[in-house]
């Protein structure tokens, strides 16, 4: 079999809708912006909609031109319905935003956004690391471009060169990290790597392919925002659209754990204890730098990007501890903490009217003013900060669970301890949700979409609390 | 469905309700809410005899050997008695005007209500440690939206302290699960496996310290309390009797369940320690709440006080001492709920809580005056109320162990009645300082204050009833000790 037959047409269709969608939108805004103004959101969400009906029933292809590239097991099914879910959630988001600002143009948005979700699905099928990289550049270029996509505002001038410019660092990390490895082993085919690696007879061969292990790791860990290579995250956040924002929080996040997970804990799991013990280093710095600087911050795109770097923090305990149950416990965590940072981005959305966010103050009093988008907010925050009885508990009590039994004792308490500082900068935003309104305050205008993202965030999460066990069963089995 | 799992869902499901019910009036509100948190009472009493023993199991979370295992023995079932008691009673004590949104604090008490029935039931491990740090949430929101002026400082400086104690909690389970699954193959968070094995785990100093440390904050022993005035003087009345009478217990009864049941032998080494912060903090208590002008501070400190002294009696290895702590668990819930209703009223009437400019009141609201004096006399442990049965047995019990320390702690009932005959006397039989007129007690509060009464006379008069439930749930630590260490 050479040619592609309609059986591998079915199995790519999720990256093949994705692909035209953007395509057409791209035309109908180069040949009628007006149509593109009006209709590229709700044709961006009716893509997505068919994607996800067809990333679930899409077959597996056996084509030996595909299968060296993608994989089509039930995981890369999982990973392709999770990336899509986020898509969905942004998609939403960003019709909220564009209420909000009605005078901007569309068309390029959503074609610029469809790309960067099917970089995003790239990531999640690679079976080699040079879709893994392909997949990357997609995401990153467009990503640099939706970054700035308000143009009038200043601070996205520098969000966006700051990010292209970490980018393309993260990226020739990344690259140059797996030269090095086709070097050593000669070849990039994940699944192949670890017998490879374990092949290899002489010791500069394996420093070289360590050394380039090294530099896809740090290449990842740009992605990931993982310290010390976090330093574009919170100017990059602060300076982006809202729902762009949200997007990165949670798709880009997602997308370099994903990578993570496939590399480290699908190919080459347990390879080499070294690998951990550096990771552990990163943890350590990342849980610890993520909560502290967090305390303080009062614009929340930039809190949610250190609070995002401490979440990353503690997804890298089950990388680090790499045991067979580290995978589904770090996928149900990142489920939970897509939902809740969903969540807090929908409440957020109809707050959001100027270039600086949503600030801390501008909540106060919100509990009166609107009670249930402040209950939906204090959930997710709660989420967010691990407490029980929401799902964020279980969530962080698996990943301890899986570095408690792989003896990471001193990450595990680390951990807990960060959790205190945790608990302190999201309950200082629900207590200011509690406190009394003040009279500048403003009413909170409906926006459907948002308020939509919010109420199943919120569903999901109350769900999840209760019945925790159906979604960790999805990522075992 | 099992009855218990009726008595656990009812709660959550009323919450539910009344969280959507924002548009009736405040009566309605106030009388559905109240009649939904009377139904656990009802239900408790109704199938009495069916309690003990009752259980529910089912796997929650199979991956990780989450079991969601409620159970209910001697022990439990008097703290679910508790909550079942005193969640409707602080609902009752929600004020009619000035309370915004009432119908979301109905549903956050009724929230408190159903996760401290499961964590007073609790089995499992894990689900042990949910209910333990998911009933600060509601606590939480009330503090801080219907609380006084200082109210999001305290409620952030109260959760904070408990979530800081609490912490290493997680790490304290895991690491008794990975020592089971060690010793029996299989790990497994249930209560009675662990038992068996948990003094023998490596560390077991450190993870019992760890369980304790999060037990004396939230109780608080002497000297983990920094968070209790603000936050008992920030909350409104009705948290502060949800603060006092119940959360404190959930410490005590923490200590009961996995300390005593947990590490024995560690709590048996530890005592002569622990005793001594007990004591420490009920002088401090006491000490504090005589120099105090504001009277809600003065009943803060003296509950901080009397805690310590269950406290004490809990950490003498000893029987009677047991079974006076645990009692006095009970009517120390009773009376300091009734304390904190006084002096909101009074409080109310007055428009502050400072005793520098006032006195005389007896001359115009008698009646609160002689309700007052009944509860204050029954937290001064006069003999026919029912804080002289508890503490009496904690001193009896110290006293075959520790003479000398026993006069120490005897001391104490002389200085509870110093500070709170000072306010009596300050408030209320001083020369008449006030020029306005203010009202007597209401029906509704009368009411109430005679239920309490009756509670407290019934437990001080014939305190046989409940002894009954006391004695096998003491027994049952004896028998612990005993099999821990046979000499």
């Amino acid at each position: 079999m050479s040619a592609l037959s309609l059986h591998d047409l079915h199995a790519l269709s999720p990256y093949l809708i994705l692909v035209l969608t953007a395509l057409c939108i791209l035309l109908l805004e180069a040949f009628s912006s007006p149509l593109a103004h009006r209709f590229s959101a709700s044709l961006t969400f009716l893509a997505l909609a068919i994607a996800l009906y067809a990333a679930y029933f899409a077959p597996a292809s056996e084509n030996r031109l595909l299968t060296p590239w993608l994989r089509f097991d039930a995981l890369g099914r999982v990973f392709n319905l999770l990336f899509l879910g986020i898509g969905v959630f942004s998609t939403l988001l960003s019709a909220a935003f564009f209420q909000r600002f009605k005078k901007v143009s569309r068309g390029e948005y959503f074609f610029l956004f469809l790309s960067a979700l099917f970089g995003l699905l790239l990531i999640g099928a690679a079976a080699d690391f040079l879709i893994l990289f392909l997949g990357f550049e997609t995401l990153s270029i467009s990503l640099y471009v939706l970054c700035g996509y308000m143009k009038k505002w200043t601070m996205s001038h520098e969000s966006a060169m700051k990010y292209f410019f970490t980018g393309a660092i993260a990226a020739a990390f990344l690259l140059y990290g797996i030269a090095l490895i086709y070097g050593a082993v000669g070849t990039t085919h994940l699944p192949s790597l670890n017998g490879a690696y374990h092949a290899l007879a002489t010791s500069s061969d394996q420093a070289l392919f360590l050394a380039g292990i090294a530099f896809v790791t740090i290449g990842l860990a740009f992605k990931a925002a993982i310290v010390p290579f976090h330093a574009w995250a919170p100017d990059v956040y602060d300076g982006s659209p809202n729902p762009v924002t949200a997007f990165m929080a949670v798709g880009t996040k997602t997308g370099a754990f994903v990578a993570f997970s496939t590399i480290f804990l699908e190919s080459l799991l347990q390879f080499d204890r070294f690998w951990n013990e550096g990771m552990a280093v990163l943890a350590y710095l990342t849980l610890l730098y993520g909560n502290f600087v967090a305390l303080r911050q009062r614009q929340l795109r930039r809190f949610f990007a250190y609070s995002g770097i401490s979440h990353a923090g503690f997804l890298m305990i089950p990388l680090v501890a790499s045991t067979s149950d580290a995978l589904p416990a770090l996928l149900f965590y990142v489920v939970v903490y897509a939902l809740a940072t969903f969540g807090s981005f929908a409440i957020l959305a109809p707050l959001d009217h100027r270039e600086e966010g949503v600030l801390l103050e501008d909540l106060r009093g919100l509990f009166q003013r609107a009670p249930l988008q402040a209950t939906i907010l204090a959930l997710c925050l709660l989420t967010l900060g691990g407490i029980p009885p929401t799902a964020g508990f279980l969530a962080k009590f698996a990943i301890f669970k899986v570095g408690f039994e792989a003896g990471y004792y001193g990450l595990v308490t680390v951990g807990l301890l960060t959790t205190v500082l945790s608990a302190y900068y999201y309950l200082r935003i629900v207590g200011a949700m509690l406190s009394a309104s003040t009279e500048t305050s403003k009413q909170v205008p409906p926006l459907p979409t948002a308020a939509f993202v919010g109420l199943v965030s919120f569903g999901a999460i109350l769900l999840f609390s209760w019945f925790p066990a159906p979604l960790l069963a999805l990522f075992l089995g | 469905m099992s009855l218990l799992m009726g008595l656990f869902s009812i709660p959550f499901l009323c919450s539910a309700l009344l969280c959507i019910c924002g548009g009736f009036s405040r009566k309605i509100l106030k009388v559905l809410a109240v009649g939904c948190s009377f139904l656990p009472l009802l239900l408790l009493a109704y199938f009495h005899p069916l309690w003990v023993g009752s259980h529910v199991e089912f796997p929650w979370f199979p991956s990780l050997s989450i079991v969601f295992d409620l159970r209910v023995d001697p022990l439990s079932l008097l703290f679910v008695y508790l909550t079942a008691l005193i969640i409707p009673l602080s609902l009752l004590a929600v004020p009619s005007a000035d309370f915004p949104m009432p119908h979301f604090f109905y549903a956050l008490a009724l929230l408190l209500q159903g996760l401290l029935l499961g964590f007073f039931t609790a089995h499992d491990l894990v689900i042990f440690a949910l209910f333990w740090e998911a009933m600060l949430i509601p606590l939480f929101f009330i503090i801080s939206f219907w609380g006084g002026p200082q109210r999001q400082s305290a409620a952030l400086k109260f959760i904070l302290y408990m979530v800081a104690g609490s912490a290493l909690m997680v790490a304290a389970v895991l690491a008794l699960y990975f020592s089971s699954a060690a010793m029996s193959g299989s790990g497994t968070f249930n209560l009675d496996e662990l038992s068996k094995g948990a003094s023998q785990t490596p560390h077991a100093k450190w993870i019992g310290a760890i369980f304790l440390l999060a037990f004396a904050v939230k109780t608080p022993l002497f000297p983990f309390h920094a968070w209790l005035p603000d936050a008992y003087c920030q909350a409104p009345l009705p948290g502060t009797l949800l603060l006092s009478a119940i959360l404190s217990k959930a410490g005590i009864y923490g200590i009961l369940r996995i300390g005593m049941e947990l590490f024995p032998s560690l709590l048996l080494a530890w005592g002569p320690l622990l005793l001594g912060l007990a004591i420490a903090g009920v002088f401090y208590g006491g000490l504090a709440a005589w120099k105090q002008n504001d009277f809600k501070r003065l009943i803060a400190y003296s509950s901080l006080s009397h805690v310590n002294f269950i406290l004490a009696g809990l950490f003498v290895w000893n029987q009677t001492a047991h079974e006076g702590a645990i009692l006095q668990a009970l009517n120390h819930s009773i009376t300091i709920a009734a304390l904190f209703l006084a002096a909101g009223w009074l409080e109310e009437r007055l428009g502050t809580a400072s005793m520098n400019h006032i006195g005389g009141l007896a001359a115009y609201i008698p009646q609160l005056c002689w309700w007052t004096l009944f509860f204050v006399l029954s937290s001064v442990a006069l003999p026919g109320l029912n804080n002289f049965v508890g503490e009496f047995l904690i001193l009896f019990g110290l006293f075959a162990d520790n003479p000398k320390t026993t006069a120490l702690l005897g001391l104490t009932v002389i200085l509870s009645v110093v500070y709170m005959l000072r306010w009596m006397q300050k408030v209320y039989f001083e020369e008449p300082q006030l020029q306005k007129k203010i009202e007597d007690m209401k029906g509704k509060e009368r009411l109430l204050a005679l239920s309490l009464a009756f509670l407290i006379l019934w437990v001080g008069l014939y305190p046989a009833p409940a002894l009954r439930y006391v004695q096998p749930a003491a027994q049952k630590i004896q028998g612990i000790l005993k099999g821990e260490n046979p000499l």
